[in-house]
């Protein structure tokens, strides 16, 4: 599987990907860290500058690799059914739910270690940037929580993603699939006033359940399927 | 020589839509069996099949001796296919494609895509981008990594679509060569009857999705496919000639001006004395062969529209 999962990277030009993620640590780093008096005003009036500013990092991050997801989902596998290379894939002496199972693989493992990057480079940034942003942190780097809140988060938030793909696959079209996890994004992340999902534990554990429904179901018929 | 392939009663519905109907296809190992029909008849939908892309509604297909299930993962590694158009990894070089080709097919001879590349003449353009590679590159790229890992069995659909005459011609060499120097069985499918009939042992013929015949080319140049081509100024006289004082029967009015005579008891000569005799004059006379092309219109009917 691992060999799998590798060549995907390969022929998908994982270095891309690489290089887009790159692009957007950067602008969301510099989008924070102009934010920063702003962020230190709002956090002195209501006393919660640590909460504030790690949602707000935590906000930016989740949006981008919740559609960051959505996209390679839809160049690996929904592309590869619309472009007919999974005609080439299917051709080969290897199990088909193997093969589905190397892509969706793939896209998770690299958006969770992006993802988890990116958190760490920008709430890493801001730590070294203190002096002159001023900005009240909480960062503690130190901590096996402040990790655990990292890894965990993001591996919900690349994996509640998925539920992008049984849409792009139904719909035959990559772009359907984007716009499925732009949507996804706007559930999760967004608000109405002062009601927001995003803090619902519940409504996550509903998204995870069905994220992993939505890969069963991208991968359940496979070996009997025809390829139309 | 055993089978090497087989279809059982094979069947394929879409939709409530019959593609092909109970198609009984034997190619036996070593030979190039040439699987003709016009479009549309069925022929992708079986080879298909028998790569294992769609599943048989009903009967079965037989690879290596053994029935194809939805898991016979191991016989893929002993076939090289294109099916329809090749697809590529448009970014990468036609050599990273082939190399890619292998890591998936787990083939590591060493020098195998570099052969490949050079068997089908793409060694200069190894390095570019398949996205910079022409229509018939393209194909000639597909047909390389379908040979690359030594395959027993090729399947090949139209595999001349987008290639020049003499891209076409070196084609038929190289399937003759990789048929009786490697002794790969050949599978192609063609509406182009010209295409196969010089290097095919074996021809299937598919129409309206069921198979009509399957005949070595041997026993169609033994059957009756010798003909009298007859072109006269006066067809119908002619007509008249030949079914009243030759006695002659078995034979047709192609157009205003053709005759085709089948009977084989007369010469060129005699009929050509008897008009001649009766003053009808003749363009042109001449003993002709009948082509695979005029037995496959035979078969599917289709010179009758």
């Amino acid at each position: 599987m691992w060999k799998l999962i590798k060549l995907e990277w390969k022929k998908n030009n994982i270095m891309k990907y690489v290089r887009n993620a790159a692009i957007v640590t950067a602008v969301l780093l510099v989008f924070v860290i102009s934010m920063a008096g702003e962020l230190e005003m709002t956090a002195s009036a209501e006393g919660n500058g640590k909460a504030l500013l790690n949602v707000t990092v935590g906000l930016f991050v989740h949006m981008s690799y919740i559609v960051f997801t959505g996209v390679m989902l839809a160049s690996f596998v929904v592309g590869a059914y619309e472009k007919k290379t999974m005609n080439l894939m299917f051709s080969y002496p290897i199990s088909r739910h193997k093969i589905l199972l190397s892509k969706v693989f793939a896209v998770w493992i690299f958006n969770f270690i992006a993802m988890v990057v990116s958190k760490s480079v920008i709430f890493g940034a801001l730590l070294l940037t203190r002096p002159l942003t001023h900005i009240t942190t909480g960062i503690r780097f130190g901590s096996l929580s402040f990790w655990m809140e990292i890894l965990v988060e993001s591996a919900a938030m690349v994996s509640i993603s998925y539920i992008s793909l049984p849409i792009g696959l139904a719909m035959k079209s990559s772009k359907a699939a984007i716009v499925a996890s732009v949507i996804i994004v706007c559930f999760t992340q967004g608000n109405i006033g002062s009601f927001t999902l995003m803090n619902n534990l519940f409504f996550y554990a509903v998204l995870f359940v069905t994220a992993i429904f939505s890969v069963y179901l991208a991968v359940r018929n496979v070996e009997v399927k025809d390829l139309l | 020589m055993p089978d090497i392939l087989r279809t059982i009663q094979l069947s394929k519905s879409i939709g409530g839509k019959e593609l092909v109907k109970n198609v009984n296809i034997h190619v036996k190992k070593g030979e190039i069996y040439g699987f003709l029909g016009p479009n549309g008849a069925g022929k992708t939908t079986v080879m298909k099949m028998i790569t294992n892309l769609w599943k048989p509604t009903e009967g079965s297909v037989e690879l290596f001796g053994e029935k194809l299930t939805p898991k016979s993962y191991e016989v893929l590694k002993r076939m090289g296919s294109i099916i329809e158009f090749p697809c590529f990894y448009e970014h990468m070089s036609g050599k990273d494609n082939l190399r890619l080709h292998c890591e998936y097919m787990g083939y590591y001879a060493p020098g195998s895509v570099e052969n490949a590349l050079e068997m089908l003449e793409l060694s200069d353009a190894a390095e570019n981008p398949v996205k910079s590679y022409s229509l018939g590159m393209k194909q000639r790229l597909g047909i390389a990594r379908a040979i690359l890992c030594k395959p027993e069995l090729l399947i090949l659909d139209e595999p001349t679509n987008g290639l020049d005459p003499a891209g076409m011609k070196h084609l038929r060499d190289l399937f003759k060569m990789l048929c009786t120097e490697y002794g790969i069985t050949v599978v192609i499918s063609s509406h182009m009857l010209s295409e196969v009939e010089s290097i095919a042992d074996t021809i299937g013929i598919i129409h309206h999705g069921e198979m009509m015949k399957e005949i070595s080319i041997k026993e169609i140049a033994e059957m009756n496919t010798v003909y009298i081509d007859l072109s006269v100024e006066d067809v119908k006289k002619a007509a008249y000639i030949l079914s009243d004082k030759l006695k002659l029967g078995n034979f047709k009015i192609v157009d205003e001006q053709n005759i085709r005579i089948y009977d084989s008891r007369i010469t060129a000569k005699e009929i050509s004395k008897e008009l001649s005799l009766n003053d009808v004059g003749i363009s042109s006379i001449g003993r002709q062969s009948e082509s695979l092309e005029d037995y496959f219109l035979k078969i599917t009917g289709e010179g009758a529209n």
